[in-house]
């Protein structure tokens, strides 16, 4: 499948790849150019390939309470919150944001995720709950780093200034200083650690015109169209988990270091199966593993402590800010304490040591 | 994509450059290019001999891990241990300033097996 933006990242030179069905720009120029570029300016990414399902009815709320670790009670008009939806044994099924703008709720659930999402939701409906899977029908675009404000407001009159951390607004036609025509709701959210915002936008071919726009009036910002690869590396620096990787094959948010979503105090799908798994004092919980030795840990490599393996990497690459490898991985909870040396197993033995994420901080690179 | 006359290829993409008795080595344009960013190398010690097709150095960018094969028999005469700080020469000028090894030159014949530019043109189309 191809975005609506396809044809214009091809004009911008871009090498694609497929992810999850999706012919994706890969990058545009140097992976580490676009990374930095993120940190240290602004980028700008088309992430349409991240689903959008609205819930709507006057019982979402308890609804989204049910299917979400969150009490939706407590995410109020214009503002959103990440949190991870559980199937009955309590394993992720995905993270995704949420947003509560007017009346309704849009999910955004992870690319090739949408159509499993919305017959999940459509399995545990209770009461008046309508559920509209419009994916396909909406772009994404993505406004990160430390000029992302200064540069969309090259092209809107909405004051960002007004938009909270995780905070969600519906745009009309009259805040855009550009020509739009269509629906846009704007979130200040995203998936690099960078101050930044994400445009859903209807119908999806309006985005076009606005990625072009943000480009040629980002210019004096230093912006940069930023493709996937960076958009991986911007993420595993912050340790935010990648839904594919992360909790493949089933791991619960206790696991996952997800625990702080967890509201406890209200009824959700795989709650008892969660308190359950609170009793065990030994399981393979997510640790940030930073290498020693020079070398780059990738997905599926195993971690070892001396002679016995003691976890996997589920997201390895190259910090470009950090210039060495680092890696995600679950590691059993005996050998994960801060400073421990462990064994990555890869292409050539790589030792690495246990740190306190994130690999990279605010302000950092 | 930047293919030079005056130099040979192989077909798994590295680039020989003649000189008196040995050769320089290193990847092409359309390899780097391929490969993305290299962040880290693993150069061969100097005085170590390969044979024609033995792996002797190693390229790991943000993408991918990639093997370097010797184009012919011989012996590492010289490293570019500038590469060992900035990786990301075989990026910018890999065929000048990103130069990997120079090797001797033990059987001459085995040159003859090398493609043109012409021939390694076609190759990457």
């Amino acid at each position: 499948m191809k975005t609506a933006l396809y044809e214009l990242h091809r004009e911008l030179g871009a090498t694609f790849t497929n992810f999850m069905g999706y012919e994706m720009p890969l990058r545009y120029k140097s992976v580490q150019e676009e990374h930095l570029n993120v940190r240290h300016k602004v980028g700008l990414f088309d992430v349409s390939h991240m689903g959008n399902i609205f819930v709507r009815g006057k019982d979402a709320e308890n609804f989204i309470s049910k299917i979400t670790v969150e009490n939706a009670s407590k995410i109020k008009e214009g503002m959103g919150q990440y949190t991870v939806l559980l199937n009955e044994d309590g394993n992720i099924i995905d993270d995704e944001v949420f947003l509560h703008i007017g009346s309704e709720y849009l999910f955004i659930p992870n690319s090739g995720m949408h159509e499993k999402i919305a017959a999940w939701m459509r399995k545990n409906v209770e009461g008046s709950v309508e559920i509209e899977d419009v994916s396909d029908e909406f772009s994404i675009l993505a406004v990160q780093g430390p000029l992302s404000k200064e540069t969309l407001q090259e092209i809107l009159n909405f004051d960002l200034d007004t938009l909270k951390f995780f905070g969600c607004q519906e745009l009309s036609k009259e805040n855009f200083k550009i020509d739009f025509d269509g629906r846009c709701i704007i979130s200040r959210t995203g998936y690099t650690g960078e101050r930044g915002y994400e445009m859903y936008i209807h119908p999806a071919e309006a985005a076009v015109n606005v990625f072009k726009e943000l480009l040629s009036r980002g210019e004096k910002y230093g912006i940069m169209p930023v493709g996937l690869a960076a958009r991986d590396t911007l993420r595993l620096e912050k340790g935010f988990m990648l839904a594919c990787n992360e909790f493949a094959g089933g791991r619960n948010p206790i696991e996952a270091g997800l625990e702080w979503l967890i509201d406890w105090e209200h009824d959700f799908i795989g709650k008892d199966a969660l308190m359950e798994f609170k009793k065990k004092e030994e399981y393979e919980k997510i640790t940030f593993l930073e290498c020693v030795d020079a070398g780059i840990p990738r997905h599926g490599d195993e971690v070892f402590k001396d002679d016995n393996r003691v976890g996997i990497v589920t997201s390895g690459n190259f910090s470009p800010c950090l210039r060495k490898g680092i890696a995600l991985a679950y590691v059993n909870t005996k050998y994960r304490g801060i400073d421990e040396e462990l064994i990555i197993k890869g292409r050539k033995d790589m030792k690495a040591k246990v740190i306190k994420g994130p690999f990279v901080r605010k302000g950092e690179c | 994509m930047e293919i030079r006359d005056n130099l040979l290829y192989t077909k798994t993409h590295e680039w020989v450059l003649r000189k008196n008795g040995t050769a320089k080595i290193g990847i092409t344009d359309h390899a780097q290019e391929s490969l993305t960013d290299i962040v880290f190398v693993e150069l061969p010690e100097k005085g170590r001999e390969f044979k024609k097709g033995e792996v002797m150095a190693t390229l790991e960018s943000v993408k991918s891990v990639a093997e370097i094969y010797a184009p012919f028999s011989g012996k590492i005469v010289d490293v570019n241990e500038k590469l060992n700080d900035e990786p990301g020469l075989i990026n910018s000028s890999p065929y000048d300033e990103g130069w990997i090894v120079e090797m001797s030159i033990d059987n001459e014949e085995e040159l003859k097996d090398l493609l043109s530019a012409e021939e390694y043109a076609k190759i990457i189309e």
